[in-house]
């Protein structure tokens, strides 16, 4: 019995795959499955939405996005006029179900969103930003083609259904997983979320031109406020951002109003009574 | 290549001896399995899954294990042992080790 | 975008880092085993519980090595998504590859030191140390290597 001291071949132990080649494979695999579920999720959802009585939504959600005033607390002026004026646009809107509410957020950002149970949240930047009553109808316009579109509840929807799916299919294990998942599907969801923007916009036209006779202020307001549509420039930029480049909007905005003969030209209304409470 | 886990190769005579020769493997099963058995965990009863999970894994640090001893030039492995450890959550990690030798 | 960037690029740049000193790590350490499994080539180590019948030994004692080796950022993230798809988790394998040589070599670096000939009955047992902030991922695997290291009087 002799001891014979060879040492055995190297690397026997080890898998010869590279590592930057496994990680392309993994993330791209995770990627794919995460795009996969979010588009379900959409497709899921968009099939739903729309069935979900507005009574059901109202009852839901009622108090989750109230303006946070308290009872003795003066109201702000603005809300007033803003109410009235959102009362005058959604008369154009005969069928409008909702009793809506308008709630001023104290953000610089100029922004304004649906939120279910039909309350519209404005910024304060876009009340500083915006300079004619016609720019702020037709935001107030577009919102209010969310509320048609049931896009508000589609939003908040995706997000649940595209959680749940990846918990699912078993994408809730590792938080760098999860994390790259969400983001890929958040950038898939994105492609939804610029139709509904489109969309949005064409009533909102609609609701100005009965409101006013012309639809002059509604590419103004993007002019205004080149910053709205997101930073970046370029294609991806553009597949990026929620919202579709304000180019490409008021591109989008002045085919709708050719095919539907709505004049882009006419008298703009002061703004009354909304500078800021203070 | 012969296998044993006692300190011979009964009928046959050790001649030569080298060190230690090991294999070992890290494995996963994909989730889906692993939340099937996250039910059988209230029911009880085998764990397929993993039976097979480790029963690949096992086999798989066998045959590396054979390899390294092939690359000595040995005919046999005498006295293995088997370690498992669970070095990732879902993962199993196989481990088989022994002495590689040379039987006539 | 800015939440994008902070989301997206700390973890990458963490992963980059990672990936390249992890490399860099583990190639050194590579050289260093090996380096040290050529110089104590000459010491046996074995499983047998007994002395080979030749063997004349004079003095025996417990002797063990062990190591503890961290996981690195990116490994982590390779192993945390091949779980998502099972199979080998090629990331750990270096890993424990190195972990079970170098306890193996401070087992017979000991054993040389100390004026011991050989190692018999040698184990090696694996431990996962469990990061404290999150048990379900590694912060580091402990291989220990133990036996018997014997003098021998007609030392091989």
């Amino acid at each position: 019995m002799k001891f014979d001291p060879s040492i055995p071949e190297d690397g026997i132990n080890v898998s010869r795959t590279h590592p930057l080649r496994e990680a392309l494979l993994l993330v791209g695999g995770v990627a794919a499955i995460a795009i996969a579920v979010a588009v379900a999720a959409a497709v899921a959802v968009d099939l739903v939405a729309p069935h979900i009585p507005i009574e059901l939504e109202v009852r839901l959600f009622s108090g989750w996005f109230d303006r946070g005033v308290e009872a003795d607390e003066a109201v702000d002026p603005r809300e007033q006029s803003l109410a009235k004026l959102l009362g005058r646009m959604a008369g154009h809107w005969p069928e409008n179900p909702y009793a809506f509410e308008i709630a001023i957020w104290d953000i610089p950002e100029p922004n304004a969103v649906a939120l279910p149970g039909g309350v519209i949240a404005v910024t304060d930047g876009l009340l500083e930003n915006v300079e004619s009553e016609n720019e702020l109808a037709f935001v107030l316009g577009h919102e209010l083609g969310h509320f048609r579109n049931r896009d508000h509840l589609r939003g908040l929807g995706r997000g649940i259904a595209f959680s749940l799916l990846l918990v699912a299919v078993g994408v809730g294990g590792s938080s760098s997983a999860v994390e790259l998942a969400s983001l890929a599907g958040q950038f898939a969801q994105r492609g939804f979320d610029r139709d509904q923007e489109i969309e949005a916009d064409r009533f909102g036209l609609a609701l100005l031109a009965a409101e006013y006779g012309h639809v002059s202020g509604a590419e103004a307001f993007f002019e205004h406020l080149p910053e709205l549509g997101g930073p970046l420039d370029g294609e991806l930029a553009s597949y990026y951002s929620t919202h579709p480049l304000n180019a490409d909007r008021i591109q989008a905005l002045r085919g709708m109003a050719h095919e539907m003969g709505w004049e882009l030209r006419g008298e703009r209304q002061p703004l009354l009574s909304l500078s800021p409470a203070r | 290549m012969i296998l044993s886990n006692i300190e011979t190769v009964p009928g046959k005579e050790i001649t030569r001896f080298f060190g230690v020769v090991s294999g070992s493997t890290v494995r996963a099963k994909h989730i889906g399995k692993d939340i099937m058995a996250g039910f059988k965990n209230i029911v009880g009863g085998e764990l397929k899954a993993y039976t097979e999970l480790i029963g690949e894994a096992r086999e798989d640090a066998i045959g590396r294990m054979v390899r390294e001893a092939e690359s000595l030039g040995a005919n046999a492995v005498v006295n293995i042992r088997f370690s498992t450890s669970s070095v990732a959550q879902g993962a199993a990690e196989l481990f088989a080790y022994g002495t590689a030798v040379t039987v006539e | 975008m800015v939440e994008l960037g902070v989301r997206l690029g700390i973890p990458l740049a963490l992963l980059v880092l990672a990936y390249f000193t992890g490399a860099a790590v583990e190639r050194r350490h590579y050289a260093s085993i090996r380096e040290r499994e050529l110089r104590w080539r000459s010491v046996p180590a074995i499983t047998f519980r007994s002395v080979p019948p030749s063997w004349k030994v004079t003095e025996c004692t417990l002797i063990t090595g062990s190591v503890v080796i961290s996981v690195d950022y990116f490994k982590r993230f390779l192993a945390g998504l091949r779980a998502i798809f099972g199979g080998r988790i090629k990331a750990y394998e270096s890993l424990l590859d190195r972990a079970r040589r170098e306890a193996l070599m401070r087992l017979k670096q000991k054993a040389v030191e100390r004026g011991y000939h050989a190692i018999v009955n040698v184990r090696l047992e694996t431990c996962r140390m469990a990061n404290a902030r999150n048990s379900e991922s590694i912060a580091g695997l402990e291989v220990l290597a133990f036996g018997t290291a014997v003098k021998l009087r007609n030392a091989p």
